[in-house]
């Protein structure tokens, strides 16, 4: 068990800068995601953890040495790869102790140790097949099987589920819930998939351009995005962001308005009267009623309905042009073309600078 | 529309049997004149029917102990060979398959470049350094000559072969604790095994016929099967077509043998890289 420090961590290939200095603090035991659009630069933070990758400047400490220049086995991790990475010549069972006999571990316990990842893992049939003998989820599952026999400090996931289908996908996220909890262990995960990421995560950081864009609890994020991309990346559908203009400052609230949207309070800093600025509202907050006299209101007409059952996702079109999403949680008739108008509580909205 | 598929069925049938008499009748010839009886092999209407005999065989063992002295340095030399080359070639193999900079990728086009220099042009000025080195007529510096030969080619051959193997691999090998050379004798080595039978398909071959270099750096000791079959048409008594058909028979026998069996990988070496596996 142990936890990490990353301290201005930066990776330059030849003259592309890909991390650009981040400073993460990740407690043993906690569940870290990484997050953000491909190319933002999250696995090759996962890889520099596991020393696949130089780290070209800053610190990285893994229970409180600093492992810069170790090779990726002095550093007591284990990784999942996108790919399962399985040895294909080997066995489930070669394929679960072959780093515990490349160390020389004695036979009984190498054996102890398989057949208790396996018995956790449900993989105790396969233990001699290949793997082109197993589904996609079996090789998921031989390869966290690996990872667990190694006990090590550390589990990196490489995107682990992507390579699966959807109804797999849940059953294996819910099985490495599950995990985390049995063993207890640091867990640093890379994922685009913003549901895994707020479904497993006890610290969420959503990365951009291999900078950190917001670190925190999942809910954190979800209800006080830092900025405007950590809105939009967290929250599906996407939150909806309006043109605003500032019409007053008070204290900590700004007042804005638009054509389309009557003016609202908000609380929120850093605006001056006359500023563009850009209103976040998530589709699920906005609501045809129950809400009183101080709630925001948009008014448009509707495009597009997407009837779920369960829910009706209403796309509109503002009077000023823009395409918003509202999803109500229950069935409703829309007609297309027809006026609509939504409200909102003001203490769900962002204010986010234009 | 049936007529022309009975064509094509026909043309096919012809140009396969054009083409297996082409590579077949040679090597027929060959075995069937060692078992004929020494007037009939050149006889005018070849005969096809005759009955065998094995006394050119007889022959080969009783007067020419030094063809069996040739297998024995043949096979030796091959063995050696072939190990040295694919030890080689694996190694350089998996450097160049591995690593990427702009002088390793020049410097494959040299690999492929030092093939195409006729080998006498190699040859000739090697012999005063083989010379000075006391290496001439040594098991030794023929296994290094043909397995350097082929190490080019072998090279080429074995980065193929281990660019399909995913990198994710070695990496998960390095994280269980792997350093590179256990990556490369656990991991690579088994699954570039199809690849590593090509190369030594080629060694084997290549160093089992090969007739100019022994015939430039070996006299006695470490002479090859080849050059003892050239002597016997040298002979000062006349050749003897039966004996050098049942030594040729002899000496064709194995490598045949050991091709026929390594076919299918041959073919997976001479189209690795073809296509996306």
């Amino acid at each position: 068990m142990a936890g990490l420090q990353l301290e201005k961590l930066e990776k330059r290939f030849g003259s592309v800068d890909v991390i650009k200095g981040v400073d993460l603090e990740i407690k043993d035991g906690e569940f870290v995601v990484f997050v953000g659009p491909s190319g933002c630069g999250k696995s090759t933070l996962l890889r520099m953890i596991a020393g696949l990758e130089d780290i070209t400047g800053g610190t990285l400490s893994i229970g409180g040495a600093r492992c810069n220049d170790m090779e990726p086995r002095e550093r007591g991790i284990a990784m999942v790869f996108q790919s399962y990475a399985l040895y294909p010549h080997l066995t489930v069972y070669q394929n679960m102790s072959f780093g515990l006999t490349l160390n020389k571990t004695p036979k009984t316990e190498i054996d102890a140790r398989v057949r208790e990842a396996a018995r956790i893992l449900k993989l105790e049939p396969l233990l001699a097949r290949r793997p082109s003998q197993l589904s996609g989820g079996q090789r998921q599952r031989v390869a966290i099987g690996r990872a667990i026999v190694r006990q090590p400090s550390v589990f990196l996931f490489d995107e682990p589920l992507s390579n699966l289908d959807a109804a797999l996908r849940m059953d294996m996220r819910m099985e490495i819930a599950r995990l985390h909890k049995e063993l207890g262990a640091t867990m640093i995960y890379v994922t685009h998939d913003q549901v895994e990421a707020m479904t497993l995560a006890d610290k969420i950081v959503v990365l951009e351009g291999g900078v950190v864009q917001q670190i925190g609890a999942p809910i954190e994020l979800y209800k006080k995005p830092a900025n405007k991309f950590v809105a939009g990346f967290i929250g599906s559908p996407r939150m909806n962001f309006l043109d605003v203009r500032v019409t007053g400052v008070a204290g900590g609230s700004v007042t804005v308005e638009s054509p389309s949207i009557a003016p609202v309070t908000i609380d929120a800093r850093g605006f001056a009267t006359g500023d563009r600025a850009l209103l976040g509202v998530r589709p699920q907050y906005l609501k045809r009623e129950g809400l009183d006299g101080a709630a925001g209101a948009v008014r448009g007409s509707v495009s597009l309905v997407e009837r779920l059952g369960a829910e009706t996702v209403v796309s509109f079109e503002t009077a000023s042009s823009e395409r918003a999403l509202a999803a109500i949680p229950q069935d409703e008739v829309f007609e297309p073309g027809s006026p609509v108008e939504f409200r909102f509580d003001p203490g769900a909205a962002h204010l986010f600078a234009a | 529309m049936r007529t022309r598929n009975l064509l094509a069925a026909i043309g096919k049938t012809v140009a396969v049997a054009a083409m297996l008499f082409w590579s077949l009748f040679p090597i027929a010839f060959i075995v069937m004149s060692s078992l004929k009886p020494g007037q009939d092999i050149f006889a005018v209407p070849p005969r096809y029917v005759f009955e065998p005999t094995f006394e050119h065989y007889v022959s080969l063992w009783q007067q020419w102990g030094a063809f069996f002295d040739g297998l024995l340095n043949s096979t030796i030399i091959t063995a050696g060979a072939t190990v040295i080359a694919i030890a080689g070639s694996t190694f350089a193999g998996y450097v160049y398959s591995r690593n990427s900079s702009r002088m390793l990728d020049a410097s494959v086009l040299f690999l492929i470049v030092v093939r195409l220099i006729p080998p006498i042009v190699v040859t000739l000025p090697l012999f005063p350094i083989v010379n000075v080195l006391g290496l001439n007529d040594t098991h030794a510096i023929m296994m290094v000559l043909y397995a350097t030969f082929f190490v080019s080619l072998g090279t080429v051959l074995m980065r193929t072969f281990i660019d399909q193997i995913p990198r994710e691999l070695d990496e998960a090998a390095e994280i269980d604790g792997a350093g590179r050379l256990t990556v490369l004798r656990r991991v690579i080595v088994p699954l570039a095994a199809p690849g590593i039978l090509a190369v030594a398909v080629f060694v084997v071959v290549f160093a089992w016929n090969e007739y100019l270099f022994a015939f430039i750096f070996t006299s006695t000791r470490a002479k090859t099967a080849p050059l003892v079959i050239s002597e016997m048409i040298g002979s000062i008594d006349g050749v003897d077509w039966g004996i050098l058909f049942a030594a040729s028979t002899v000496q064709l026998a194995p490598v045949l043998l050991f091709v026929v069996f390594m076919n299918r990988y041959l073919v997976a070496g001479l189209t690795a890289g073809a296509t996306k596996g």
